[in-house]
C-alpha cells in the first residue's frame, strides 16, 4: 500500500507541476466563461440587424378603403428593420447602392398562391433567421387581417387569440411536485457530458503515462520493486485525483470570472437578456407587454424547476458513475497503453474502447426525447454506456430496481475491466518491439502471473 | 554460503516452454554468470528473480527462505531494456526510484550524494534526464540500481549499449561491490567479461541449463591436451614429434616458432626431453579453452 502512495505522489505532482496543467487550469475557464458569455455578447450585438425596404403592391380594403395590407405593419426587431417604398424599380436600385440589405416586394397574383413575396438581395443572403423572420410576420399580418376585417375582432380579442393564456404543468402523482423537463434535461446532459469528458480526457491520459513508461523502458525497472497491478493502480487514482483537482479549480475560477464579468457589464446579463437567449422566437413575436408576464412566468418556472429536483440523489449518483465510470474505462485504457510501442500502431485496440463512448454521446438526443425507452434502459445498464446515459435519465426519475442493477452491473464490469487490465498490462509492458495482435492477447490470458 | 538458487524452475508462454527444469546455486559474495544464445530463457530467469513473472513449477530461494514480494528490497535489477523518465529531474528520479526499493527520502538522498560525488556527476542534479547524453545516463541508471545497497545484484546484458568507458567503470564497480560482499548475477553474451569477472557459470539453451559450475572447473573439465609450446626459429618443431604427439598448428612469431600441439596423456615428458636434447625451449604450458570456444561449443553440440 506504501509503495502505492509513492507512485500516487509522483504521478500527481509531475502532473501538477506540469506547464500544460498550469495553461489548462487557467485557460479552461476562461473557455468555459466564453462558451457562456459570448452567446450574450452575440444576442446584444445584434447590430448587424438588416435593413429591408417592403415594397407593398397588395390591395386590401380596410373599412372600406383600399389600400396596402401590408403598409407599415412590419414590427422593428433585432432580427430587421423595416422601410417602405412604393417603386419596386427606385427600391432595386438603392439595393444595388447597398442602402438596404434586402428588398420584399410584395404582390397579388391571379395564381395559387394569390399573394406572392420575393426578398431580393444582392451580395449577402439574409441569414435564415431574418428570412424566417420575414414570413413569420407576413403571416401574421394577413391573419390579423383576416380576423379584424373579416371576423371583426377588436384588438383586446386579437391578443387574446395570439396568446392564448393556457399554462401547462406535468406532475408526479406520489410527490405531487410539478416537474420541468427542460431544467431536468439541462442537468442530465451537464452531469453526462462532464462525465464523458472526464472519461475521455483523463482515461486517455493514463494511456499515454502507460505507454510512455513503457516506450521509455523505465518500466521494468519500476516493476522489479512494485506489483504491475499496483503501478497501474496508483497511476489511474493519481490521474483521477489530478482531474478532480483541476475540475474544482476550474468550478472556482469560472465562478470568480463569471461573477467579475456580471459586475462589469451588469446590464448585459440581466433577466430580459437570460430570456431573450433562452427563447430567442418567442421574443421575436411577442407584444411587449405579453412578452414581460411571459418571462416571470419562464423565470418563476425555471427557479422552482431547479428546486424541485432530488440533489442528494442527482449528487450522489453523479459521484458514483463519475468514479466508477472513469475507473472502467481508465483501466482499459491502461491495459490499451501497454499495447502501444514506439513502432506499433494501437489504433486497432483503441478503437473498441472509444466507440461505446461515442456513440452513448451521440445516444444522447434520443434519449433527452424518451428517457424512459428501450434504449434508454438498455444503454443505462449496460456499464460501458451507463455512466453517461443513466446520468441523463436520473433527473426525470428512474425505477429504484434499475439503479441498483446498473450500479450492481457497473461493480461488475470494473472488477473485470481491473482483472483484465491487469493481465494486460503485465505482459504488454514487456513485450517490445513485437507486433501484438488481438490472438496474442488472447493467449496471455493463459499465463501464470 | 548459497545466497540464491531456483529448484527445477519452469515457464511455459502459451504454446512455448521458456524455462524447462533450470536449477542454479549462487554463491554469497560471488559473480554468477548466466549464459546462453539470444531466446535461450535468460531474461525470463531473470525476470522470475525479480518477480516480475512467477514460475509456472519450481521453487526459488533467497537467503535460504522461500522468494517473498519483501525481497525485492535485498534486489537491485539492471534490465536489458532500461530507461528514465525524460522529463524528469535526475535528483528527484533517482530519490523516487529508491523509495520504491523501500528506502527512506533522507537516506536515499545522503547516499545519492556519494554516489553523484564518486561519479562526479554531482551538478546533473537539477538536470532533466532527457539533456544528459546516453552514457550520462547509463552512469544514472547504475546508481539507482545499487543505491539501497541490495544483497543481491541482478545485471541483464549490462555491457550492451554501454560505451567502452561506461562499460569499463561498470566492470570496475561490479568487482568492487563484489569485495564488499554483494552478490552479482549477470546475463551477457560477452565471453571475454565471463572470463574477467565471473566465478561461476550457468549455460542456458533452448530452455535448458546444459552446463553450469566455477569457472575454473569448467575450464578444465573442457581441456583437451592442448599445450603451448615456443622453440627458436631456427629449429623445426616437426624432427622433435614422437608417437601420441600431434602438431594442431604452428607460425613463426617474433624470431620463434609457435607451435599447439595434441599431446596423449603422460607423453609430456618425453617431448620435453626429446627437443631438449637439441634446442632450447622458451616456452611451455597448458592451452585451457577460452568460455567462448565452451560456449560454442556446447551449444553446437546441443543443437546436432
Amino acid at each position: 500500500m506504501n509503495k502505492i502512495k509513492i507512485i500516487i505522489r509522483r504521478e500527481y505532482l509531475s502532473r501538477i507541476k506540469k506547464k500544460s496543467f498550469l495553461v489548462m487550469t487557467f485557460l479552461g475557464p476562461i473557455l468555459i466563461a466564453a462558451l457562456w458569455g459570448i452567446p450574450f455578447f452575440l444576442a446584444l450585438n445584434s447590430e448587424s440587424e438588416s435593413k429591408i425596404l417592403v415594397v407593398d403592391t397588395t390591395l386590401y380594403e380596410k373599412n372600406g378603403v383600399k389600400s396596402s395590407l401590408f403598409l407599415n405593419q412590419f414590427k422593428n426587431n433585432e432580427g430587421a428593420v423595416f422601410e417602405y417604398s412604393y417603386d419596386i424599380n427606385e427600391a432595386q436600385a438603392k439595393l444595388k447602392n447597398k442602402e438596404y440589405d434586402a428588398v420584399l416586394e410584395i404582390a397579388n397574383t391571379n395564381d395559387n398562391p394569390p399573394i406572392k413575396c420575393f426578398l431580393f438581395y444582392s451580395e449577402n443572403e439574409p441569414s435564415i433567421q431574418t428570412q424566417e423572420n420575414i414570413k413569420s410576420q407576413l403571416n401574421q399580418i394577413f391573419k390579423d387581417y383576416v380576423l379584424t376585417y373579416d371576423y371583426g375582432m377588436n384588438k383586446e380579442d386579437l391578443n387574446l387569440f395570439n396568446n392564448p393564456r393556457i399554462g401547462f404543468y406535468s406532475k408526479d402523482l406520489d410527490s405531487g411536485t410539478e416537474s420541468y423537463i427542460a431544467v431536468k434535461t439541462i442537468l442530465g446532459a451537464i452531469s453526462g457530458f462532464l462525465i464523458y469528458m472526464f472519461i475521455f480526457f483523463f482515461g486517455s491520459q493514463v494511456m499515454r503515462s502507460v505507454s510512455e513508461e513503457k516506450t521509455n523502458r523505465i518500466v521494468e525497472i519500476l516493476v522489479s520493486s512494485i506489483k504491475p497491478v499496483q503501478l497501474l493502480m496508483g497511476k489511474i487514482i493519481a490521474l483521477a485525483l489530478v482531474g478532480l483537482t483541476q475540475f474544482l479549480l476550474w468550478v472556482l475560477l469560472s465562478g470568480v470570472l463569471i461573477g467579475g464579468i456580471q459586475t462589469l457589464y451588469p446590464q448585459t446579463f440581466s433577466q430580459q437578456n437570460t430570456e431573450k437567449f433562452v427563447s430567442n422566437e418567442r421574443v421575436v413575436n411577442m407584444d411587449a407587454i405579453n412578452a414581460s408576464v411571459q418571462e416571470n412566468q419562464n423565470t418563476n418556472e425555471i427557479i422552482s424547476g431547479i428546486l424541485s429536483i432530488n440533489y442528494a440523489l442527482v449528487l450522489s449518483m453523479f459521484l458514483f458513475y463519475f468514479i466508477a465510470g472513469y475507473f472502467l474505462y481508465a483501466s482499459l485504457f491502461g491495459a490499451v497503453g501497454a499495447l502501444m510501442d514506439v513502432d506499433t500502431d494501437a489504433q486497432q485496440f483503441t478503437l473498441p474502447i472509444t466507440i461505446p463512448l461515442i456513440i452513448a454521446m451521440l445516444c444522447f438526443p434520443m434519449i433527452i426525447n424518451n428517457p424512459s425507452g428501450d434504449l434508454a434502459f438498455w444503454f443505462s445498464i449496460i456499464p460501458l454506456t451507463s455512466p453517461m446515459i443513466m446520468m441523463l435519465r436520473i433527473p426525470f426519475g428512474v425505477p429504484v430496481w434499475e439503479i441498483l442493477l446498473s450500479m450492481g452491473l457497473m461493480l461488475v464490469f470494473i472488477t473485470g475491466a481491473i482483472w483484465l487490465a491487469a493481465k494486460i498490462y503485465r505482459t504488454g509492458i514487456l513485450m517490445y518491439g513485437k507486433n501484438i495482435t488481438y490472438k496474442e492477447i488472447w493467449k496471455w490470458f493463459k499465463y501464470k502471473n | 554460503m548459497i545466497l540464491f538458487s531456483t529448484k527445477d524452475v519452469s515457464k511455459t508462454y502459451a504454446n512455448h516452454k521458456a524455462l524447462d527444469k533450470v536449477s542454479i546455486d549462487v554463491e554469497k559474495g560471488s559473480v554468477f554468470g548466466l549464459l546462453g544464445p539470444n531466446g535461450a530463457g535468460k531474461t525470463t530467469l531473470i525476470r522470475i528473480i525479480n518477480q516480475i513473472t512467477a514460475p509456472d513449477e519450481g521453487e526459488i530461494f533467497f537467503k535460504g527462505e522461500p522468494l517473498r514480494a519483501e525481497h525485492v528490497h535485498n534486489i537491485g535489477y539492471l534490465p536489458e531494456e532500461r530507461g528514465l523518465y525524460k522529463k524528469m529531474k535526475v535528483g528527484e528520479q533517482a530519490i523516487y526510484l529508491a523509495e520504491l526499493k523501500g528506502l527512506k527520502k533522507s537516506d536515499a538522498k545522503k547516499r545519492l550524494e556519494y554516489w553523484f560525488d564518486k561519479f562526479d556527476i554531482l551538478n546533473w542534479w537539477n538536470r532533466k534526464v532527457e539533456e544528459l547524453s546516453k552514457g550520462m545516463q547509463q552512469k544514472v541508471q547504475f546508481i539507482t540500481t545499487v543505491l539501497h545497497e541490495p544483497e543481491l545484484l541482478i545485471f541483464d546484458e549490462p555491457f550492451s549499449g554501454f560505451d567502452p568507458v561506461n562499460a569499463n567503470l561498470l566492470k570496475e564497480e561490479i568487482l568492487n561491490l563484489k569485495s564488499k560482499g554483494a552478490t552479482i548475477i549477470f546475463s551477457t553474451h560477452n565471453m571475454e567479461s565471463v572470463e574477467a569477472i565471473c566465478d561461476s557459470i550457468a549455460l542456458i539453451n533452448k530452455s535448458k541449463k546444459i552446463l553450469d559450475g566455477r569457472v575454473s572447473e569448467i575450464k578444465q573439465r573442457f581441456k583437451n591436451n592442448e599445450f603451448e609450446i615456443v622453440i627458436p626459429k631456427e629449429a623445426n618443431i616437426r624432427d622433435f614429434l614422437i608417437q601420441g604427439v600431434d602438431l594442431i598448428d604452428n607460425s613463426i612469431y617474433n624470431q620463434t616458432s609457435v607451435s599447439r600441439l595434441s599431446i596423449e596423456q603422460g607423453r609430456n615428458a618425453d617431448l620435453l626431453s626429446n627437443i631438449l636434447k637439441t634446442t632450447d625451449i622458451i616456452s611451455y604450458k597448458e592451452v585451457l579453452p577460452s568460455m567462448n570456444d565452451i560456449f560454442i561449443q556446447t551449444v553446437s553440440h546441443e543443437q546436432d
